[in-house]
């Protein structure tokens, strides 16, 4: 028993331990307050964090019609895997590449970008997954904390037609493309070529934004609506385009293993009826996820099927110049309908320039007939040597050639069509002479130009002279409003006369009456005018042109062709124009000339003989 | 007689039910809200079981108030070692739950020995150093056997892998000697090592700070110079110690369960998931919280353990510090008022035995709220009378239970004993 002294003691003892419980409750009470009072902001806003996931909606990208209104490019859906690396642990990066039949070094790649771009935000890790995949990775879920799914939209195509320089295709963003443009989501694809890149703003619309409430496991719980959070998504707009799917699945047809360029074209407004650029690509491989060896094998191609030959490549217009050659010199008075100039088998200034056309006297209208290439240097000479070579130059532009069509696709080339300040920079001052310049009256020399321009002066000469634009899109149409983005009303180039231009145009249906083109474009129903051309290579055989347009009273299509290696033009690109004339004019077309070009083959030409 | 009406403290039993019903909604709102879609059936449960042995704690309650005080002192060393025995035969038979082989099955129901444990062993203790003639654990051997009566449960606790509750019983040691006349001074030294080793975990110099005060303590409590050499080598011992465990003993991953607990942010997903998570659910409660079934981190499971050891989280976030705060005062209050029974007691058992139950509850307190609040490094160890379990609500309830008999019947008791 304790006494007296000792149980004072122990009453002390009890009551220092009171009084430290009870300090240390209000310790404890006091971490309490700093964590819930003090600090409540830190913690309110990490709680929000946690348990709130900003998820991205992607906007439906538009579709894509013809002049018909028929479906060219749509949408499809697909299963994309994510990854949050906030919760995703880099340990399931084997299993996840084995479940995913991938290499565990790619996973490790996509993590890490995912990474870089954001901790807390799912990022795309692996787009269009199959279903039968999706479906083991959903039994797996719970082993893999951090991988969800979203569903995407990947373009398909028609089966019709091709028109891969058309469309264009569409790539993951990059780097750049987030510095450019901060309304971009890693794994947003964006268009980097054709109308995919020109109208990528538009096609595109805005994705939406929504709060997910999830778990700690990161399954989503429903949406969550915060007042003025989230927005919707808007729908990318519908394009129309001037296409015809029918001429243009035509004349992909007539181009199969044939390397050139087609443009059919509406001579009166510009709109693009068909383009077609030979070899195309595989679009709709190139859509979902990247088959990285058929874009390594379009890539290193050597025939460049990527290259959009209608609007990028540059050839001398060869004889197809020599129309707009005569309306020149009809305008500055070097020449009437009435000047006759014989070809005695060339021109001789230094040199002999050569021509192969029959050896007899030329007005214009037979020059153009029978391109006769004497007619046009002296005509070339005269302009030169009248001091003219700038006033020739800024004539040729108004026509088209030389200067940026503006058409709405990428990199279209805009040619050359040189001026003494060209010829400077080209040559060097006083370096070029007399001899650099009459090769330019049969379109040769340092000429250069696209098939598309040699289609949009083509329209010029049939319509009566009017400069049109040409351009492949329609309209753009969204629920709430309609544009027509690139269409541009037709303008007078003021100093072309009507009687001069009547005078080439008869010029250019004798091409098809009794000049080359009489064998494979001379359709009796339908007045075609035209003008072949060749494009001298210094790698193989020559290119071949034939512009067209018809009928010829009232020009309702212009047709040009361009054949690369292709020999001469008026066996070669003539026919297939004809054939097109024939299709979008009649409905049918001749069948022997179809099956002539369908197996036809390249034929070596002399290239000295560069008059057809 | 005393009467049960009138002299039975009902401020503890108000206290208790205060504590129950905290209990009760917290539990309910961590397994039965929008989160119970995340939890398996049996957890889904646990608000119907703990219902269930708040009910027969309560009879337990008032059963134990006819019982004879003397019964406690007198059986109290054949129920050590039937608790013992209980013990042996879990570390053999029973059940690994969480890591921690502490449970034995009867049907339904799992048993936890280690929580009787606890009671018997403050019996058995007691009942030892106040049967002594000359109470003194200044005479070496009575202080040796009595550190064994409390050291063999813990190792047995610790032979479970158990090491929160081994805490718990360790903790009993100075409290017993505390009571028993230890002076002041001395346990002061021997508590001086647990705090220079939590503060050196987070930095030497704090170490060596505490090491600079508890010895200024020392020498002004006890005025022995030998002593104060002693509390100076044991300080700087345990900084040491600490550094060397922290650079060079132990494996990474214990490090990084060091680091975490002074840093939680070093490793969010892994070893400072919980703490993150905890304090994250504390702290976004704010004055009022959340309200009852809106909190975003309970409901969304964000919390580990929140029936149990992170109960203290639930309601921090659903109600706020106005919550939390009322459970901390509400716990205090009980603290106090069985620290005031145990010096109104005139008999030296039930005094001490009443001391340790109260220290036992306060130690199990702020272990588990020091955790969630990250004061202390998780320590999985449930809050008495919150926590969801129904072996630990029962034998609480029992210690709790015995204090009030010994209160009930403090006048008859002298005559007894």
């Amino acid at each position: 028993m304790n006494d007296i002294r000792n149980q004072h003691r122990t009453q002390l003892s009890i009551r220092v331990m009171q009084v430290l419980f009870a300090t240390l409750c209000l310790v404890v009470l006091g971490r309490v307050f700093y964590l819930q009072v003090i600090e409540y902001e830190k913690y309110s806003m990490q709680g929000e964090r946690n348990s709130i996931r900003q998820e991205i909606i992607p906007s439906a990208r538009g579709l894509v019609f013809d002049r018909n209104g028929e479906l060219l490019v749509s949408n499809e859906p697909i299963f994309t895997l994510t990854v949050n690396p906030a919760t995703y642990d880099t340990s399931n990066n084997t299993l996840l590449a084995k479940l995913l039949d991938v290499e565990v070094s790619h996973i490790r790649e996509q993590v890490k970008t995912a990474r870089r771009y954001s901790w807390y935000r799912s990022s795309p890790l692996l787009s269009d997954i199959d279903f039968t995949q999706f479906a083991i990775i959903q039994q797996n879920l719970w082993q893999l904390p951090g991988i969800g799914h979203q569903l995407e939209s990947k373009r398909t195509y028609t089966d019709k037609i091709n028109a891969s320089h058309i469309f264009g295709y569409l790539r993951e963003a990059d780097i750049k493309d987030f510095e450019n443009n901060t309304s971009l989501f890693l794994g947003d694809k964006i268009g980097k070529s054709g109308l995919e890149l020109i109208y990528e703003e538009r096609l595109r619309g805005e994705s939406g934004i929504e709060f997910k409430r999830v778990n700690a496991y990161g399954q989503a719980l429903g949406s969550f609506v915060v007042e003025n959070e989230g927005t919707n998504p808007i729908e990318g707009a519908n394009i129309i385009t001037t296409i015809d799917a029918d001429l243009q699945a035509f004349a992909e047809d007539l181009m199969i293993d044939k390397t050139g360029a087609i443009i059919v074209m509406n001579p009166n407004t510009g709109a693009i009826l068909t383009m077609v650029s030979s070899p195309n690509y595989q679009v709709d491989r190139l859509a979902g996820r990247l088959d990285r060896t058929y874009w390594a094998h379009i890539n290193s191609d050597s025939t460049r099927p990527l290259f959009n030959r209608a609007v990028s490549s540059r050839q001398p217009p060869g004889s197809t110049f020599k129309p707009l050659m005569g309306l020149i010199g009809l305008e500055e008075g070097l020449i009437t309908s009435t000047t006759n100039i014989p070809n005695t088998g060339g021109y001789q200034r230094g040199r002999l320039y050569r021509d192969i056309a029959p050896k007899r006297d030329y007005n214009l209208e037979k020059a153009i007939t029978f391109s006769s290439n004497t007619y046009f240097y002296k005509l070339m000479d005269d302009i030169a040597s009248s001091g003219r070579l700038n006033i020739w130059s800024e004539r040729v532009k108004d026509f088209g050639l030389g200067v940026d069509l503006e058409i709405d696709l990428p990199s279209s080339t805009t040619g050359i069509v040189p001026d003494s300040a060209f010829l400077d920079r080209w040559f060097g001052v006083r370096k070029w002479g007399l001899g650099d310049l009459i090769n330019l009256g049969i379109g040769q020399g340092v000429l250069s130009v696209s098939p598309l321009q040699i289609a949009t002066m083509t329209s010029a000469i049939a319509n009566g002279g009017y400069r049109i634009s040409p351009y492949l899109v329609e309209q753009l149409e969204t629920p709430f409003s309609t544009n027509f983005p690139n269409k541009r009303n037709p303008s007078k180039i003021d100093w072309v006369q009507k009687k001069h231009l009547d005078l080439v145009k008869k010029g250019m249906r004798g091409v098809v009456q009794e000049g080359s083109g009489r064998f494979y474009v001379k359709n009796d129903s339908i007045a075609i005018a035209g003008k072949t051309g060749t494009a001298q290579n210094p790698h193989g055989y020559s290119h071949g042109w034939f512009t067209s347009f018809a009928p010829f009273e009232n020009p309702e299509i212009v047709v040009t062709v361009f054949l690369e290696n292709a020999g001469f033009a008026s066996i070669s690109a003539a026919p297939i124009a004809r054939l097109l004339h024939e299709f979008y004019l009649q409905g049918t077309y001749n069948s022997y000339v179809y099956n002539y070009v369908k197996n036809w083959e390249p034929q070596e030409d002399n290239s000295d003989q560069t008059a057809e | 007689m005393a009467s049960i009406q009138k002299d039975l403290d009902w401020t503890s039993i108000l206290l208790w039910i205060g504590l129950s019903i905290i209990g009760l909604i917290a539990i309910y709102s961590a397994t039965q809200g929008p989160v119970s879609e995340f939890l398996p059936t049996f957890i889904q449960n646990n608000f119907w079981k703990q219902l269930l042995f708040v009910g027969i704690s309560l009879g337990l309650l008032f059963g134990i108030q006819f019982i004879n005080p003397t019964i406690f002192k007198n059986f109290s060393y054949v129920a050590y070692a039937i608790s013992l025995l209980l013990m042996v035969y879990t570390l053999f038979f029973g059940q690994e739950i969480n890591g921690a082989k502490s449970w034995l099955r009867f049907g339904g129901f799992g048993l936890q020995s280690s929580e009787f444990m606890k009671i018997t062993t403050i019996l058995a203790a007691a009942n030892f150093l106040t049967s002594r003639r000359n109470l003194a654990t200044e005479q070496i051997r009575y202080a040796l056997v009595s550190f064994l009566i409390i050291f063999i449960p813990t190792l047995l606790v610790i032979a479970q892998n158990d090491f929160g509750t081994a805490i718990i019983f360790l903790a009993l040691i100075p409290v017993i000697l505390f009571w028993s006349g230890l002076p002041y001074g001395v346990a002061l030294l021997m508590v001086s090592p647990a705090i220079i080793l939590y503060l050196s975990v987070f930095s030497w110099v704090y170490g060596l700070i505490a090491m600079g005060i508890i010895t200024a303590g020392v020498l002004f409590l006890q005025r022995s110079k030998w002593l104060t050499i002693v509390t100076v080598i044991m300080g700087s011992a345990t900084v040491v110690v600490v550094q060397l465990a922290l650079t060079k003993i132990l494996q990474p991953h214990q490090v990084a369960r060091v680091i975490a607990f002074t840093n939680p942010s070093y490793d969010p997903t892994g070893a400072g998931w919980n703490v993150i998570q905890a304090k994250t659910a504390i702290g976004s409660g704010g004055w009022t919280g959340k309200g009852f079934l809106e909190g975003t981190q309970t409901q969304l499971r964000f919390l580990p353990e929140q029936w149990t050891d992170f109960i203290f989280c639930v309601v921090g976030e659903e109600f706020g510090f106005l919550g939390a705060s009322i459970l901390i005062l509400v716990f205090m209050l009980f603290l106090l008022r069985l620290l005031q029974l145990s010096i109104n007691h005139k008999n030296p058992f039930a005094q001490l035995v009443t001391l340790s139950v109260a220290a036992v509850y306060f130690m199990h307190f702020f272990i588990n709220v020091g955790s969630a609040t990250a004061l202390l490094p998780v320590i999985g160890i449930p809050l008495p009378f919150i926590s969801y379990g129904g072996s630990a609500f029962i034998a609480n309830t029992l210690m709790l239970a015995i204090c009030l008999n010994m209160d009930l019947y403090k006048r008859e008791f002298s005559i007894y004993s």
